[in-house]
């Protein structure tokens, strides 16, 4: 049995008041500013819609307009049950329809994120979905587009409401017969559909939140009547026959683009974010594009403040990181750096960037548990967008203008933070001459970190021999002294250990020190032994670093766990360490 | 394709071709270029030996440090004294 009812939109001269809504039996009546009235009426069939235009005839009414509105109300309600649905929301698992009409009626907006016009419908959504809310009624969006497209494309639009994805090959799209989004289908508490909208049309998005307003017992809500008033959908994924949908997923899709950017050399061998002008603009913030940090070695590219956006898109960075991205750069470029010397050389550092101050807590940068390794992308995209700098700007692509035997993981991109909370000692930083609370970067030329165990020393001269004799093979087993720096990540624990027995930095650093010497002679079996040692006296002890201020020590990672690492050095740059403030 | 920001100079240097090599070494001058690395001043002399030998004329120049991209000064001086040069990459 249908009981499909046509919605209509009737325009009079004048402005009437609300009993004539009871008189026509309207869903709605709206006045207008230009002085006329609409009334929404909903009708069986063409004899019910000439007895509403006879009655406003006969009450004195002069009719101006007539339109049919795209909503049909009260579809197939006796006879065809909504399909019911199982699919993954945005936080909130499996939502079922009979989950969302469990307490009431429910609003199940279809839309695909490409379609301008579900775009403006989510828009308009994020008007009235509190209020829904608040009157019982369920507000779903479908979206034929994966979930994390649901939830950007939503929080785009600014809508909150209950957000799931439907995969190809959109099969409860196929089963609710969709022929376009956006598509709105209410369907009332006991799983019948009491209306529909097919496109973007205020009068019968009202018409229908009127029904909904009607079942659940509470004041109907309307959309803003912003312009435009009614817009035509596009046609919904489940109607693409297969080869439009397979070509659709290829083309001008985000892989396809990362693909592009692959083809042109854009990258380090992973994807990148492709720099749009938007996503390059967002990351200068305001910044002179021109403005330029200088030539980046060995190709000599320069470094405008454009590019280095590029870079930090292309990395993966939010544009709240660019500032740390900038200073790190910077100090990369300094000549006592020898950025020119790392990037070609045969041997393996990468360039290490330490962040101290405020600034780690306001971008996410990760000091904690897992310091070193995945999982935060503040701390491997900034990394990452120096690295891009000299590989694309500068042309230091491995195998090209870098000829690293080996390399090693940490040039894709490394960036730690120091965790300052934890410390017993001053941070780097401060060492380093800066205010407490500035925040700045430091950049170590570095090789691949080494992890050392130590569960067992209880006193800090063990520790300090433990961790000075894990780091003795750093460079060379027989090359002492190493004549560069070695960066120490002191964990929590062992730093707790250190400071329980009154040890400073300073102490922990001339104890690795003074640890780790061996006489002359023990040396000069094989491998690589630095000139003056094979010149010195056979027992003179010759210690692996050179002076103490060649240990560099900051404190991060989990506090469970007694793991420390060190950085390894990289040797015959002559690589200053480069320490410069974040400008706020 | 969608419209993207390079981030790649046009003007920075790429692989610089090989210049053409001489037909004879006899009566050029040659100059010999350690970059200081562990043992390139032994390997010079043995080429310069061997560049003699083959009557060339040799004049020694030095960087301090391997790693450091040569000054201007000192690229000016080998161009000046050499009509082609040799650098020392050892270890």
């Amino acid at each position: 049995v249908s009981t499909d009812r046509t919605v209509y939109a009737i325009r009079v001269d004048g402005h009437l008041d609300d009993h004539w809504s009871t008189w026509v039996d309207a869903l709605e009546l709206t006045r207008g500013a230009d002085g006329t009235t609409t009334l929404t009426v909903a009708v069986a069939d063409q004899a019910q819609l000439h007895g509403v235009l006879a009655s406003l005839r006969d009450l004195g009414a002069v009719l101006t307009g007539l339109r049919i509105v795209t909503a049909t109300l009260g579809r197939r309600m006796a006879a065809v049950r909504a399909p019911q649905f199982s699919l993954p929301s945005v936080g909130a698992g499996e939502v079922t329809l009979a989950s969302l009409t469990a307490a009431g009626p429910a609003l199940v907006v279809f839309v695909a994120e490409e379609c301008p016009t579900s775009r403006l419908a989510l828009r308009r959504l994020a008007a009235v979905a509190e209020g829904l809310a608040g009157d019982g009624i369920a507000l779903a969006v479908v979206f034929e587009d994966p979930l994390a497209v649901a939830a950007r494309t939503a929080r785009t639009a600014g809508l909150e409401a209950t957000l799931v994805s439907e995969p190809p090959p959109y099969a409860t799209s196929r089963a609710y017969e969709l022929v376009s989004v956006p598509t709105a289908v209410l369907v009332d508490r006991d799983g019948g559909e009491a209306g529909r909208v097919v496109g973007w049309d205020v009068e019968a998005w009202d018409a229908l939140l009127a029904v909904a307003a009607a079942q659940a017992g509470v004041a109907p809500r309307r959309f803003p009547v912003d312009e435009p008033r009614q817009k035509p959908g596009c046609g919904a994924k489940s109607t693409y026959d297969e080869a439009t949908m397979r070509l659709d997923a290829a083309a001008g899709s985000a892989a396809e683009e990362i693909e592009d950017l692959f083809g042109l050399g854009w990258t380090d061998g992973l994807p990148v974010v492709p720099p749009t002008r938007d996503r390059v603009a967002a990351m200068l913030g305001g910044r002179a594009p021109g403005a330029t940090l200088g030539p980046v070695p060995p190709g000599m590219g320069e470094a405008t403040l454009e590019r280095v956006a590029a870079c930090a898109v292309l990395a993966g960075c939010r544009p709240a990181y660019f500032p740390v991205v900038l200073a790190a750069c910077e100090a990369a470029l300094e000549e006592g750096f020898n950025l020119n010397g790392q990037a070609v050389t045969t041997s393996p550092p990468g360039q290490l960037i330490v962040v101290n101050g405020p600034v780690r807590e306001a971008v996410g940068l990760n000091a904690g548990m897992g310091a070193l390794g995945p999982g935060w992308r503040a701390n491997l995209t900034i990394g990452r967008a120096l690295r891009l700098l000299v590989e694309l700007t500068g042309g230091g692509m491995p195998g090209g203008l870098d000829r690293a035997t080996l390399g090693h993981a940490g040039k894709v991109g490394a960036c730690i933070a120091e965790a300052e909370e934890v410390s017993p000692w001053e941070p780097l930083s401060v060492e380093r001459g800066f205010a407490p609370g500035t925040s700045t970067v430091t950049l170590i030329a570095a090789d691949s970190p080494l992890s050392i165990s130590d569960h067992r020393s209880t006193t800090p001269e063990q520790l300090a021999s433990c961790l000075g004799w894990a780091a003795a093979s750093q460079w060379s087993t027989n090359w002492w002294p190493l004549a560069a720096t070695s960066l120490f990540v002191v964990c929590p624990e062992h730093a707790r250990l250190f400071a329980d027995a009154g040890w400073r930095k300073a102490d922990v650093r001339t104890a690795i020190y003074e640890a780790v010497q061996r006489p002359a002679r023990e040396l000069r079996g094989f491998g690589e032994v630095p000139p003056e040692t094979m010149a010195a006296d056979p027992d003179t002890p010759i210690h692996k670093w050179s002076r103490p201020e060649d240990l560099l020590l900051i404190v991060a990672g989990g506090e469970a766990g007694r793991f420390s690492a060190v950085y390894g050095p990289s040797l015959g740059m002559g690589a200053e360490v480069i320490s410069r403030e974040v400008a706020a | 394709m969608t419209d993207y920001v390079s981030p790649f100079d046009p003007r920075a240097r790429g692989d610089d071709p090989l210049a053409p090599r001489p037909p004879t070494l006899a009566g050029r001058r040659v100059a010999l270029l350690d970059i200081s690395k562990n043992r390139g001043a032994e390997f010079l002399d043995r080429i310069e030996e061997r560049l003699r030998a083959d009557g060339a004329t040799t004049a020694r120049f030095a960087k301090p440090l391997f790693s450091r991209a040569a000054a201007g000064e000192l690229i000016e001086r080998v161009a000046i004294h050499g009509d082609l040069a040799v650098e020392g990459l050892a270890d």
